[in-house]
């Protein structure tokens, strides 16, 4: 009896590995299965390297850089230029044909959403931090302040 | 080591890892299924409500829920233990629900569940230290009581080996060694939803970090020993009879099926 248990299981294996191999002579697809496709980064940190730290390690632990790198600035005022998230955002969220950045908050297509919501990790740094690179956000300011101004009534607005 | 190398071994963590976990699954569904089967098969001959019993089926639901979520009856009989017991046990399934997020792809499911799945997150993450916390006060319960050494067998320890070892490599990969959790999750749902042929590229491989082959080997094991072992009191204990029976003997005849036809069978 325990005989014919072990050689259906040996079967029901050898099927499974069997079926794997078909698999494998058929074209490559991803399948139902989604993963996430984050945009590709601005430029190569270094001829040799892609980014700050080889590929595996950026993937594995750009959680601990980041939050190293803010408890040095934040309780020991060692700003160093190393793990900077600012960086980091200015060579990694790319803004589509019409120069809109993505939204942070919602959808796959911000750099750091892609994969955050895809493994349900939430990040908080853009609680504070700009989720954009720099001087789109500086522009935004002289905008924003140039309105100011143009409801003050100040000189420079009229003709 | 080369990359071709590293390539052919992920390829094999890969293939082994899938092939285990679905070999676990089928001994863990099948065998707890057939013990299921097995208990309510069980003749129970006897009215044997540990009184005070409840008097009506709703009372019964009522009580085994007590026993279930609260562990009444162990609270009644040892404080310490209950508390490292609850402390275990709730921790374990906040841990489980973490899980979730590396079986579910958002696309599967509406949003709100999603940010369900979000939000349990860090509480699980810390979850896993009260679990490790429960876990080893149960263990020092067995070494340390003299009179609980001396009933405990190896099985009993090898349970909370196993549920310690997943426990420890699982925090050091949240906290120290840590390991590419989107490619693992590419790899899971590529398992569960049966698409083989994704294992070819690397996005989808098992990510070869140690702290994670361990993980999954010890989860592999629990599964695999579940049915076959202590752990059985995870469905057993809906068929504890002292705990499942309405205490109404004199209300309602209780009689096994075998006696009836054994005994009261019409005679011909």
């Amino acid at each position: 009896m325990k005989a014919r248990y072990l050689s259906i299981l040996g079967k029901l294996m050898l099927g499974l590995l069997l079926s794997l191999t078909v698999n494998a002579a058929e074209p490559v697809t991803s399948g139902s299965v989604t993963i996430p496709n984050p945009p590709k980064a601005k430029t190569n940190f270094s001829a040799e390297q892609p980014c700050v730290e080889p590929i595996d390690v950026m993937r594995r632990s750009h959680g601990l850089f980041l939050k190293h790198s803010r408890n040095d600035t934040m309780r020991h005022g060692m700003r160093t230029s190393n793990y900077s998230l600012v960086t980091c955002i200015n060579c990694h969220v790319t803004s589509d044909e019409h120069g809109n950045y993505p939204s942070v908050k919602e959808g796959t297509e911000h750099f750091c959403r892609s994969c955050h919501s895809y493994a349900a990790v939430t990040i908080d740094c853009f609680q504070c931090h700009a989720s954009h690179p720099e001087e789109v956000i500086s522009s935004k300011v002289n905008e924003v302040s140039s309105i100011k101004l143009d409801s003050l009534g100040t000189p420079n607005t009229s003709p | 080591m080369g990359g071709g190398n590293k390539e052919a071994l992920m390829g094999f963590w890969t293939t082994f890892y899938a092939l285990s976990f679905y070999v676990a699954t089928l001994i863990l569904i099948l065998g707890v299924g057939y013990k299921i089967y097995q208990y309510t098969k069980t003749p129970a001959p006897l009215k044997i409500p540990t009184t005070p019993a409840p008097l009506t089926t709703g009372g019964v639901v009522i009580r085994m829920l007590l026993e279930v979520i609260l562990f009444k009856s162990l609270f009644r009989s040892n404080k310490w233990i209950w508390l490292f017991a609850m402390i275990f046990h709730g921790a374990l399934w906040v841990i489980l629900l973490r899980h979730l997020r590396y079986f579910i792809d958002p696309q599967w499911v509406i949003y709100p569940i999603w940010e369900l799945v979000e939000l349990i997150q860090p509480f699980g993450k810390y979850a896993s230290f009260a679990m490790l916390f429960g876990l080893l006060g149960l263990l020092a319960r067995r070494l340390f009581v003299e009179r609980m050494r001396y009933i405990s067998s190896a099985s009993d320890y090898l349970m909370l080996v196993l549920l310690l070892v997943i426990g420890v490599s699982g925090v050091l990969m949240s906290f120290v060694t840590r390991t590419d959790i989107v490619q693992f999750k590419a790899f899971m749902l590529s398992v569960i939803s049966f698409q083989w042929q994704n294992f070819e590229l690397s996005a989808y491989q098992m990510p070869p970090d140690s702290m994670l082959l361990v993980h999954l080997a010890a989860v592999i094991l629990l599964m695999i020993v579940f049915p076959f072992s202590k752990l059985l009191h995870a469905p057993g204990v809906f068929f504890s009879p002292g705990r499942n029976q309405v205490d109404n003997a004199r209300e309602k005849r209780h009689v096994a099926p075998w006696a009836i036809k054994q005994f009261e069978a019409p005679q011909t």
